[in-house]
């Protein structure tokens, strides 16, 4: 029972009802018309012919007379089929015709006339039965027209309208028997399409109830019909992967938030606590207060830094793209980071093709750019730490900016000791995630905030081993 | 200077306001929108910093109301909204300058004094001058005391920002912003090697060294 009533709420079984109906109606409509129709036309042929005939008899009866007349009258009568015929003396005594008896008066005047009849059996009597009360199941009914021929002789000529009115009934029980089977076999249809839609939409609201009650990893399944429901399904699902996306990229920034921030203010605390230890002088907690300031800048760009990558990644800015010439972007930041370059002892080369333009966000492009520079830097210059006579030469950037087919290749080479291969795959693995080496000064969250940002504008990310040295390739698709 | 802060954080309003009488300023305070709009309207002030989350009325309508009644005061606006959209909302609301919490004091301090000079004429001059140092903005030539100087264009814009705030202390943030339109802060001192080699190039051979470094703060050029 709940099935059914559940099955009847079902869009599908009732737009299946909806259109039965209006099926049903438009059928009875146009099979009422077709049956009108075909007994009007009937009629009008029977009508015809009775004319024609009643002409040919007059006729005949002043071509030939009385007794042509007769046999001829007599011959039609004994035909099978809807004939009427009667012939009789103006004193009402019948001559020939398959009626015995017609009442007076429509003997009397000519005209048109509905008739009662009994049919003649084969020989037997028969009898008229005009306007009774309850005419017996036997009785016929004919539309006969009645003439006065030379002589006064009385000519009848009729058809029996049951025929036709028989296959008016024909029609209607058609009609009958079809529309019942039509409502039966739709709703059939109907509910077995119901209970199919149903099925693939249980399915749906399975999966997600499974996926509201915690287990995001449950997906929609994707039959091979590939209908709206697979379509459904799919966008479901790429929605779900978006969702368990963020929802991991949320859970590693709180845990990053949690290991980046407690740590230095666990710091803080401490020297805070210590600098109020007796025995201070007033300079020793100069220097303390110093030491905190710096402490929470220091917090405050590690926390603007995880902020702009959870934004970055949640594509919180992704409607802030832009088209963007890539060249000058790149050209700017060398020119912003030259001169630091210089002073670190090393040397910056750009090979920039011109005019390249991206889709793009100026802002967060150029701090990707710069992040990959200030890494260059620290590596090129690393190199040469150890040797002191020759302490500033030798550190070496290149970047380079080109277009390869759609694809936009924007390079930071150094030529610094390189990463070991057996730590490269650690560092490639981590910044899928976030990076974790935060024992260097700095955010430590670089290399995943230029990921983030490379993965805002559709592109790729990686780090090659430039031979000596690192080669961070941001690979972004051109604008068309 | 007399200046109005909207602020709803009362203990963040007190410190500020101290320190603002410290460096010789005359502070108001409002701690609601409402009540902070009816100030900013009723009385002359040369700064009003405006805090963007206030109870009541929130900041960016204040400022678009005030700017509606051609009121011109510059104004700073305070926002724990730090991306470049919310930046730029700030600013096409009516806010003259944007910083975003936390921030240094001196930050703050650096940018009302930049602001409130703002509504002066000097804005429209077309060359700066200061003591032998002179910047013509149109033949884009730099002499001191009558040498010229070369310029990379970039170091034009540098000494030409420099120079419209003379006597003024600008930050390395506001140069970033102003100079290279980059709105993040790098982690090395990018521009110190730009104003090392900007004062080589106008500053060596000098007695007076014009471009002076304002410990904790930033820069300043002044005769």
């Amino acid at each position: 029972m709940h099935k059914i009533v559940s099955l009847w709420r079902t869009t599908t079984v009732r737009f299946t009802a909806i259109f039965i109906l209006i099926f049903i109606v438009f059928s009875v409509a146009l099979l009422t018309y077709m049956a009108v129709r075909s007994s009007i036309s009937i009629q009008q042929v029977q009508t015809r012919e009775v004319v024609w005939e009643i002409r040919q008899l007059q006729n005949l009866n002043q071509r030939r007379g009385l007794r042509a007349l007769a046999i001829t009258v007599q011959r039609l009568a004994s035909r099978p089929g809807p004939g009427v015929y009667y012939l009789g003396t103006p004193q009402g005594e019948m001559i020939a015709g398959n009626l015995d008896s017609i009442p007076s008066d429509i003997l009397a005047n000519e005209g048109r006339y509905s008739l009662r009849y009994t049919p003649q059996d084969a020989f037997g009597r028969a009898g008229v039965e005009r306007d009774e009360a309850a005419p017996r199941a036997r009785d016929s009914h004919a539309i006969v027209q009645s003439v006065i021929l030379e002589g006064g002789l009385r000519l009848v000529v009729g058809r029996d309208v049951v025929e036709r009115r028989d296959f008016t009934a024909i029609i209607l029980g058609t009609m009958a028997v079809g529309l019942g089977g039509i409502i039966v076999l739709s709703a059939i249809a109907g509910v077995l399409m119901a209970r199919h839609v149903l099925a693939r939409i249980d399915t749906i609201t399975a999966t997600s109830n499974e996926i509201m009650s915690g287990n995001l990893s449950e997906r929609v399944p994707v039959t091979r019909h590939n209908d709206e429901f697979d379509q459904l399904a799919i966008n479901l699902n790429d929605m779900l992967d978006r969702i368990e996306k963020l929802m991991a990229g949320l859970k590693e920034v709180t845990d990053n938030v949690a290991h980046d921030l407690k740590t230095p203010l666990s710091r803080m605390r401490n020297r805070a606590e210590a600098a109020l230890r007796e025995g201070k002088k007033p300079q020793d907690h100069k220097k303390a207060l110093e030491a905190t300031i710096a402490e929470s800048d220091q917090l405050i760009s590690t926390f603007n830094a995880l902020l702009l990558i959870a934004r970055v990644e949640a594509g919180a800015v992704a409607d802030s793209l832009q088209d963007v010439d890539v060249s000058e972007v790149v050209a700017d930041v060398c020119e912003l980071y030259g001169p630091v370059v210089e002073d670190a002892g090393a040397v910056l080369e750009a090979y920039i093709t011109a005019d390249i333009k991206v889709h793009a966000n100026r802002e967060l492009l150029s701090q990707a750019l710069v992040n990959l520079l200030e890494n260059a830097i620290k590596y090129a210059t690393e190199q040469n730490k150890g040797s002191a006579d020759d302490a500033k030469t030798g550190g070496k950037i290149i970047v380079s900016v080109k277009r390869k087919d759609d694809r936009i290749y924007i390079e930071v080479a150094d030529n610094g000791p390189g990463i070991p291969d057996s730590d490269r795959q650690r560092v490639l693995e981590r910044f899928v995630r976030l990076e974790k080496s935060r024992t260097e000064q700095g955010s430590g969250l670089g290399l995943s905030l230029v990921s983030a940002v490379v993965r805002l504008h559709k592109g790729t990310f990686r780090i090659e081993d430039a031979d000596p040295g690192v080669r961070a390739i941001m690979v972004l698709p051109a604008k068309p | 200077m007399k200046i109005l802060l909207i602020e709803d954080d009362s203990e963040a309003a007190l410190y500020l306001i101290q320190a603002l009488d410290e460096a010789g300023h005359v502070a108001h305070h409002a701690s609601d929108g409402e009540t902070g709009y009816a100030m900013a309207s009723g009385m002359e002030y040369d700064v009003l910093i405006v805090d963007r989350m206030l109870p009541r009325r929130d900041g960016l309508s204040i400022v678009e109301s005030l700017r509606a009644e051609d009121n011109q005061t510059p104004v700073l606006i305070l926002s724990a909204l730090g991306e470049v959209e919310d930046r730029v909302t700030g600013l096409r609301s009516g806010g003259d300058d944007y910083l975003t919490k936390p921030y240094a004091f001196s930050e703050l301090l650096a940018r009302i004094e930049v602001l409130a000079r703002r509504s002066n004429p000097a804005e429209a001059a077309t060359s700066h001058k200061v003591g032998d140092l002179t910047l013509d903005r149109l033949s884009r030539e730099v002499t001191r005391n009558g040498e010229k100087i070369l310029l990379q264009p970039r170091e034009f814009r540098l000494l030409e920002y420099l120079m419209k705030h003379s006597g003024q202390v600008v930050t390395r943030t506001m140069l970033l912003e102003n100079v290279w339109d980059y709105h993040f802060d790098p982690q090395t001192n990018v521009i110190d090697v730009h104003m090392s080699r900007l004062r080589a190039k106008i500053d060596r051979g000098h007695k007076t060294q014009l471009l002076q470094t304002v410990r904790g703060a930033g820069y300043m050029i002044r005769a």
